[in-house]
């Protein structure tokens, strides 16, 4: 094992050296980074190109020059790293630094998303295979595959960004919108339950009828402009919830984990006070912000133990599941109350959708929520259409790996045995068909920090793909560099983790010389 | 009957509650409709400093931040004309004999920096430090053309000042600075210095981090000075320990509350209050403003933010959401009809200073380093005599120059525009500029300019033919590498060329170069298209590109006549001597048949209709030129 991965190791430093040494001499190669200097008309035009040789050491031919270059890096061994500077004289080290934490912001939600709903979607749709459900998902992932990044983000920041905010204005649903918004929704709930053609339509008018309704009730309480979800939504959002992960994890059968995870719901409506008033605090630790969650989760592990006395493992995965998300309607509850507040704030002015930017320039707050909201709101966009775009592959892959495994002979002799379904499928078939997704998800991550070039450009972050875009666009070869080292560096990685993970998942694997 | 009922009154309610909350919304929005103080600006590239003025910093975005913090002696209107700043201070000619050329700034009393502390001439010292190579190598601060990087590295050595600077003096009481030039310098107006904090510096190399009071400033402008005299002595560790000051403590992109203070002290009408790297840059009100302009009396901006967005298309959806207001660029098509569907938003076009335009190669370049370079012996080789001559007119009168400008210009942003757009016709003056006209009447470029473009080729036909009598439209007798870079604009344009003269008998390269730049003094290319960007305008400014050993000029063009015109231009001149000049000399330069302009780059400009004044200039500062009669 240990000889196997120091070889790869050794493959992966060739690798590195023998692709960056290309892509140096390709980029040196390919333009002038003098060029702008040379069209100038200024009086002091050849001191200014001299000063500009003398900088980026021009007069050394870049099949030399590289090795300069790699000096540098490999100071990495003695923990004097140098990247050298960017043409406008800044350190690349420093400007890598800065655009990682705006990538990771950017990428890491969306590809967490992605793979959660992808999954999720992917094994219902094999469970339902060829249902009315599957050929939906079907079809809407694979439309959701083939739109380009660029025309999605567009789209979203007209229809998402400008015009709610200008329907913002009012916050009021109109009549038009409200059948629209009802006929659809009671398509998609019609769609994904099947049965008979009455069924069908029941379905239909029931969920066309309560979406009006709930969209009526959004009108007149005015919810759009002062969301929440209160201690009675909270409550009973969190009772469903705590229902359902035991239903899914241990079965209904299991009273004793259904009460005990239902404990936690309870605890959660208990505690709902009292962490409000904590979190309102005028300085907001994130100890503070973080304790009350914590706490629920050790809440969940004594419930389970304390209801439980057999199989106490699966007792508290299905609890702190479960207070995890209770922890998080808490927090989306205490959001929704910050909407209000940060709509109406100094520089927001009703249009709080952004279309680019990490930031508001113009928010001027010390408020905690309001700038984790501000912070919210500006990553949401850039979210949903990498989520969107990146969500089929999952979907595809996952529903196809589980189909796989349903049809292998030891899924039958569970079945055989008398499993129930569920067991079957979550402890059995599941497990095993998330295998093949570690390669996927190992190289997902690598790429978070490669950046989303086009995604980062269209919604104006300042992250790893705009700074691999500029570097190209401005012959700005040490930064470029810079931004290739790290990435190719995390991908080879990602590649060696991934095989070792999957022959640690899958014992039929090996790795051997 | 009882179901009827209660549905009815359901339905009331329903509709009272639905009017009460609208009621409340509409309330809500227009109590939000304050008046508007802050103004945001876009930029493509992020702030990386506040001091614009070394090579690595001189960035558009740095140079629009310094604009607003800083107030000189000058500045651009939209004309472009050189506008003095009376506000500020005064300078004129004081001495203009041969060999002995002084100019004297004096600056207003009364001002102030933003931290209090008086402005004097002692301020304007540190602009001869930056332009002086000889104070840089005798005050012990290197070499600016070393081979190491001097102390201060200023972006100002080797020019005009550099060149012909023999010495500066300070009045007695300090507030005028005397300038003593070797000659006579018809760029004299911008060569000359601006005002620095340098109380700010000297604080700063104390190590101190907070403003000082008005005296102790005053005190550290003292210490300036005698480390400035004491540089003109010898070599001066001081002045070295400023000049890294100078050179990277501005660099920061990053500023808040934590910011040493000293580093912001300016004298313009904004001072820089935060900054967020990579995102904005946020200025407020300079309220001891008083160097340049007062700011509008009604409405006046309270705060300039520069917001960084890099590419058009979000820029304009950006403008649309009010997420900034002001926007400035070189959009592609689909932006500006984006721009141009936004509500409450004034959408302007113009142009840059850069201009295009096609030069021909008659010999090797002057500035040909390659001592084993074959000699030029082209087509267009001035070795051949009259033929070469003849097959340049001929390659120039083939040259579609109105149907590249229309498609560059007046359908750059509209393809449906069938509207002739305007074909620049003089290699000295933009049009619009005093005595283009007249300039472009009588220079001989008519001959380029005459009749339907058919006609002209079918005349450059006849002169190729005069020398290949086998030559026809397609015939593809004489080839013709051509230089150009390979991006969409210049590949159009190249591609719209080589059709055209395919019909006078050429034959036309249609490969672009990345790397164009620095092949412009390589003799395997008979034609180069690519453009001038100038920064200022000057009046000697296009000299290096046509003198015959001028800094630009790459063709190999020599003519004794021409040079004696242009090197006459390097004196005091009145506007009509200027136009004369610059018309005998574009008259040499077309009989000659050596270039063409085409065209002056497209701009487009929008921003907020709420947001009155704003009026979109060539050069930079571009759009903020004007910043203090903004208002909403």
């Amino acid at each position: 094992m240990l000889a196997y991965i120091a070889r790869r190791i050794g493959i992966v430093l060739l690798i590195l050296f023998g692709s960056s040494y290309i892509v140096y001499n390709l980029e040196a190669f390919s333009g002038d980074p003098l060029a702008e200097l040379r069209t100038s008309s200024a009086k002091n035009r050849d001191f200014l190109i001299a000063q500009m040789t003398r900088e980026l050491h021009l007069d050394v031919p870049p099949p030399i020059r590289y090795f300069d270059w790699l000096r540098g890096v490999l100071g990495v061994l003695t923990g004097h790293a140098d990247l050298g500077k960017t043409r406008d004289g800044l350190l690349v080290v420093n400007e890598i630094s800065a655009a990682i934490p705006v990538t990771i912001r950017l990428v890491l939600g969306a590809t967490i998303l992605a793979i959660v709903l992808g999954i999720t979607v992917g094994v219902i749709t094999a469970i339902r295979q060829y249902s009315r459900l599957d050929y939906t998902m079907t079809f809407i992932s694979f439309l959701m595959f083939s739109l380009p990044i660029f025309w999605v983000a567009v789209l979203l920041k007209q229809y998402m960004a400008i015009e709610f905010n200008n329907f913002l204005g009012s916050g009021q649903i109109t009549v038009p919108w409200m059948i629209g918004a009802a006929i659809l929704i009671g398509i998609s709930v019609a769609g994904i339950i099947s049965g008979s053609r009455r069924r069908v339509w029941f379905i239909f008018g029931g969920a066309f009828v309560s979406t009006v309704i709930l969209l009526w009730l959004v009108n007149v309480t005015d919810w759009l402009l002062k969301p929440g979800l209160g201690i009675v939504g909270v409550g009973l959002l969190t009772a469903g919830i705590s229902v359902g992960i035991a239903a899914i994890v241990v079965g209904m059968e299991n009273r004793r984990v259904v009460l005990a995870s239902l404990t936690v719901a309870i605890a959660t409506v208990a505690l709902y006070f009292p962490i409000n008033a904590l979190w309102s605090a005028k300085h907001l630790s994130f100890l503070a912000l973080i304790a009350p969650m914590l706490l629920l989760v050790v809440l969940a592990i004594v419930a389970a133990v304390a209801f439980t006395k057999v199989d106490r493992g699966s007792a508290i995965r299905t609890t702190v599941i479960t207070s995890v998300f209770a922890s998080l309607l808490l927090l989306i509850d205490r959001m929704m109350n910050t909407w209000s507040g940060y709509i109406h704030s100094d520089g927001i002015d009703l249009r709080p959708i952004p279309t680019y930017g990490t930031v508001s320039v113009r928010l001027s707050s010390d408020n905690f929520w309001i700038n984790l909201m501000d912070g919210f709101v500006h990553v949401l966009l850039p979210t949903i259409a990498l989520t969107l775009i990146s969500f089929a592959g999952y979907v595809r892959y996952s529903r196809g790996s589980l189909l796989e495994v349903m049809n292998m002979d030891y899924i039958r002799t569970a079945r055989a045995k008398g499993l129930s379904e569920r067991v079957v499928i979550v402890r059995h078939a599941l497990r095993n068909a998330m295998i093949p997704l570690t390669t996927l998800m190992a190289f997902d991550f690598a790429g978070v920090i490669g950046g989303a070039i086009i995604t980062e450009s269209v919604f104006g972050w300042h992250g790893m793909g705009t700074l691999f875009r500029s570097a190209i666009s401005s012959q700005d070869l040490n930064l470029l560099m810079g931004v290739f080292a790290i990435t190719s560096f995390m991908a080879v990685m990602a590649n060696l983790v991934a095989d070792l993970l999957y022959s640690a998942l899958d014992p039929r694997i090996r790795v051997s010389k | 009957m009882q179901a009827k009922r209660t549905l009815r009154s359901v339905a009331i309610l329903a509709a009272g509650l639905l009017a009460t909350s609208t009621a409340t919304g509409l309330v809500a929005s227009s109590a939000n409709a304050a008046a508007k103080s802050t103004v945001i600006i876009n930029e493509t590239t992020a702030m990386t400093s506040l001091n614009s003025g070394t090579p690595d910093t001189n960035l558009v975005t740095n140079s629009d931040i310094g604009y607003l913090t800083s107030a000189g002696f000058w500045y651009y209107d939209n004309k472009p004309n050189l506008v003095r700043n009376t506000k500020f201070g005064t300078f004129k000619i004081a001495k203009n004999v041969k060999n002995d050329f002084e100019v004297t700034y004096t600056v207003n009393k009364g001002q102030v920096w933003s931290d209090g502390v008086a402005i004097t001439g002692v301020d304007l010292l540190l602009s001869h430090i930056l332009n002086s190579s000889a104070y840089s190598k005798k005050a012990g601060l290197g070499d600016p053309s070393g081979d190491t990087a001097p102390a201060f590295t200023s972006g100002g050595y080797g020019g005009v000042y550099d060149n012909h600077i023999k010495s500066v003096s300070l009045s007695k009481d300090k507030m005028s600075v005397t300038l003593k030039y070797d000659s006579f310098q018809p760029d004299w107006q911008i060569s000359g210095p601006g005002p620095s904090p340098v109380h700010a510096l000297e604080l700063l190399a104390d190590g101190k981090t907070a403003l000082p009071t008005p005296a102790a400033g005053a005190a550290a402008t003292a210490k300036f000075l005698s480390d400035f005299n004491a540089g003109l002595k010898g070599p001066n560790a001081r002045l070295a320990k400023i000049g890294a000051i100078w050179s990277t403590g501005y660099n920061i992109q990053d500023i808040n509350a934590s910011t040493n203070p000293l580093l912001l002290v300016s004298n313009g009408g904004f001072i820089v209050q935060s900054a967020i790297k990579n995102t904005s840059v946020t200025l407020v009100r300079n309220p001891k403003y008083t160097s340049g302009p007062a700011l509008s009396k009604t409405n006046p901006l309270n705060k300039v933010i520069f917001s960084f967005v890099t590419d058009g298309a979000p820029a304009a959806q950006a403008l649309g959401n009010g997420e900034i207001d002001v926007y400035d660029g070189q959009p592609d098509t689909a932006t500006y009809q984006q721009l141009k569907q936004l509500g409450g938003v004034t959408v302007e076009t113009g142009t840059t200073m850069t201009y295009e335009h096609v030069d021909l190669r008659v010999g090797n370049s002057a500035l040909q380093t390659d001592a084993n370079a074959a000699d030029y012996n082209g087509p267009f080789a001035d070795s051949h005599g009259q033929k070469a001559r003849d097959l340049r007119k001929a390659f120039l009168l083939a040259l579609p120059r109105q149907s590249i400008v229309n498609k560059e210009v007046s359908q750059a942003y509209d393809p449906n525009n069938q509207a002739d757009a305007t074909v620049m016709n003089s290699n000295f003056l933009l049009p619009g500029q005093t005595g283009y006209k007249s300039v472009v009447a009588g220079s001989g470029v008519s001959v380029y300019t005459a009749g339907t473009q058919a006609e002209r080729t079918a005349a450059a036909l006849k002169l190729v033919q005069k020398w290949y009598p086998s030559a026809a439209d397609g015939s593809n007798t004489v080839a013709i590498n051509m230089l150009f870079k390979n991006n969409a604009r210049r590949i159009g344009e190249n591609l719209l060329i080589a059709a055209e003269e395919a019909k006078a008998g050429f034959k036309v390269s249609t490969v672009g170069n990345a790397a164009w730049s620095s092949k412009l003094d390589d003799p395997n290319y008979d034609v180069a298209m690519f453009a001038w960007a100038p920064q200022v305008v000057s009046q000697t400014g296009n000299n290096a590109n046509y003198q015959s050993d001028g800094g630009n000029n790459h063709y190999g063009w020599n003519d004794s006549a021409l040079d004696t015109v242009l090197h006459s231009l390097e004196a005091p001149l009145t506007d009509a001597q200027i136009t004369a000049k610059y018309l005998a000399a574009d008259k040499i330069i077309m009989a000659k048949a050596w270039t063409l302009p085409l065209y002056q780059w497209p701009s487009v400009a929008a921003y907020s209709s709420s947001l009155k004044n704003v009026k979109p200039s060539p050069l930079i500062p571009n759009m903020v030129w004007n910043y203090w009669e903004w208002h909403f």
